[in-house]
């Protein structure tokens, strides 16, 4: 297909040679030839979304790096030179350490938990049935809710004294849990919300990938005597490894990078048990004005999660 | 763990209610009302928290019941306090219409920017003749490895140098172009739009601006739902970047705004809920209204990207 798109490419450059008109007098038409200046022009088609990515995704990069290696403040900008300083002072930093540590433990809490639900969702309603269609949009509305709305009224479900957790609590009988106020409860307690907020995510691609798998491989399988289990086994979780190795690598970054949440339920306690590690970049970068150590801890994460993508998409390759 | 078999012939007949006869069945159709009440019930306890007097919210809510969600007095006051419609809300200060409309605002401004920009991004990248275009192909999809949040801060020191920091433009501008959108919307282009129609038109003497707006754009119109779609959805949940780049409450944005004057102090849970509401009410009406773009766009960037 890559190929024929050259070739049709090719074609189109040579009719395009073709049809232009070789007796142009216009001052631009004397200095470039006709095939540069439709260069040109094919170039200004894609400029502006080459500028936006230098400026907002790139020079941010270039421009951490910098002030990683200043003393830099909101209000007064590029201070003294500190060389690497902020790097090395993120090795004796505790906070730092335990706020990889939290971040860590949010993304083993959630990714594998979320992985499975989805999958056995996705699975059990491939079969359309009537309802199959609610429950689906069901799955899919905490999805398009806005995070921090999921987190605000979590937040309120959670609440020590009113939420709607302690009232099913009661009604059962039993004791109310301070979930959020907890350092033992906290993060499973968030780990859980953002597995409700993020599954639909994961289904919809589980979904699509279960469709994607030809029936013959199926009906060769069950001719051969397979059972349900050994159909899943040999069948679905092979065919479906590319998907589920892209599922894994997507929500290991996104989880990695998570904030809200944090910001809106816990502020990064009790105990630090909830402060990860973006949440640690924002406190050190608006609450204590320090964007220069701001600065080097996201250079820092940043490489990690470079890293953490490599290292995945390398083990998924190894295995095929 | 299922008859994966079976599902796949099931799939392609129409639905039924066969798959709910026998205990398995019943099984089946438990885990269905399961599934949709933990889904659903955050939403139901916000919707109708928001149409009951803030008194009631509390009063009625253990022992776990229906009333624990169903008002027994319908009452719209919290939506009044917080729009700024009666005497309480102005005494507070709310003027939360104010922030839904920015919201509003910003949005559409980068869904309109990001379809216009992403769209010629697409159309280079699919179709038009270009030495060296994988390198320029690489540039753009090396900014999916760049994470997101973690370079909020980076980001913000560049916007700043921009003086473009606590306007509405803080909001839109960085958005109007997206490797992600040009990413799938040339894919679109490649996979469904015929050369040869381009190609006839270059034949006839169009140029490539033509061709663009006359024929490549109304044949990617599905595409081009599916990631307005996207895009208009993920720019109104934004939350982190508002938070840090608009600091003027006149400008700012819902989201941010339910978050800063409710969310932190958990005070009064009717307004919260209603604020609440009115921030999640338009994207998730548009989600069920176009979810089959919706899923098809997601479910593109698992299969294909």
């Amino acid at each position: 297909m890559f190929c024929k798109k050259q070739d049709a490419e090719g074609t189109m450059a040579r009719q395009l040679e073709a049809a232009g008109q070789p007796g142009e007098t216009s001052a631009i038409g004397r200095l470039l030839t006709w095939r540069q200046r439709r260069l040109i022009v094919a170039f200004l088609f894609v400029l502006p979304a080459l500028i936006n990515f230098a400026v907002f995704r790139y020079i941010p990069i270039v421009e951490a790096f910098r002030a990683s290696l200043y003393k830099y403040s909101l209000l007064g900008g590029f201070g003294e030179f500190v060389g690497l300083a902020h790097y090395n002072r993120m090795l004796t930093d505790p906070v730092f350490w335990r706020s990889l540590q939290a971040t860590l433990l949010f993304v083993l809490y959630k990714v594998p938990l979320q992985i499975v639900l989805s999958l056995g969702l996705a699975i059990l309603l491939t079969r359309q049935t009537i309802g199959t269609g609610i429950v689906r949009s069901a799955i899919l509305t905490p999805m398009v809710t806005s995070i921090i709305i999921v987190s605000i009224i979590w937040a309120m479900m959670y609440q020590s004294q009113n939420g709607l957790f302690q009232s099913v609590l009661v009604t059962l009988g039993l004791r109310k849990i301070p979930f959020l106020s907890d350092a033992r409860y906290a993060l499973p307690a968030i780990s859980v919300m953002m597995i409700w907020k993020d599954i639909g995510f994961s289904f919809i691609i589980f979904v699509a990938g279960l469709k994607g798998i030809p029936e013959m491989y199926y009906e060769a399988a069950i001719v051969d005597g397979a059972n349900r289990r050994q159909l899943f086994r040999h069948v679905t979780i092979p065919l479906l490894k590319p998907v589920l190795m892209f599922v894994i690598v997507t929500q290991t970054i996104f989880s990695f990078q998570v904030f809200v949440p944090v910001y809106q339920m816990t502020k990064g306690g009790p105990l630090d048990s909830t402060k990860v590690i973006v949440y640690y970049i924002y406190q050190q970068g608006f609450n204590f004005q320090d964007m220069g150590y701001a600065s080097a801890i996201s250079m820092v994460t940043l490489v990690l999660l470079l890293l953490i993508s490599w290292g995945q998409m390398r083990f998924l390759r190894s295995d095929d | 763990m299922a008859a994966d078999a079976q599902q796949h012939i099931a799939r392609r007949r129409p639905p039924t209610l066969r798959a709910f006869r026998g205990v398995f069945g019943a099984l089946r159709a438990l885990l269905y009302v399961a599934i949709c009440v933990i889904f659903l019930v955050p939403f139901a306890w916000m919707l109708f928290g928001g149409l009951r007097a803030e008194r009631e919210i509390f009063r009625y809510l253990t022992p776990f019941s229906w009333r624990t969600f169903v008002p027994i007095e319908w009452t719209l006051d919290s939506y009044k306090t917080i729009l700024g419609l009666n005497e309480t809300g102005k005494a507070a200060g709310y003027n939360f219409g104010r922030n839904l409309l920015n919201t509003l605002i910003v949005s559409t401004a980068v869904v309109i920017s990001s379809l216009f920009f992403n769209t010629m991004g697409a159309y280079f990248f699919a179709r038009l003749p270009f030495p060296k275009k994988n390198w320029l192909m690489i540039y753009v999809l090396a900014t999916f490895l760049i994470p997101f949040e973690v370079t909020i801060v980076p980001l913000y020191i560049v916007v700043r140098t921009l003086h473009l920091d606590n306007t509405m433009w803080a909001l839109i501008v960085p958005w109007y172009a997206s490797p992600f959108v040009i990413f799938s919307l040339m894919q679109f282009m490649r996979w469904t739009i015929p050369y040869d129609l381009d190609e006839a038109a270059l034949m006839d003497g169009a140029g490539y601006w033509t061709i663009l707006w006359k024929v490549i754009v109304p044949l990617s119109i599905p595409g081009l739902v599916t990631n307005a779609l996207l895009e208009f959805q993920f720019i109104w949940n934004l939350f982190y970047w508002p938070l840090v780049a608009v600091g003027d409450r006149n400008i700012q944005v819902l989201q941010v705004v339910i978050s800063s004057t409710l969310g932190q102090t958990q005070q009064y849970w009717g307004r919260t809920f209603a604020g609440a509401t009115l921030a999640t009410l338009p994207v998730v009406v548009i989600f069920l209204l176009l979810q089959r773009y919706y899923i098809q766009g997601v479910a593109n960037t698992g299969v294909k990207g």
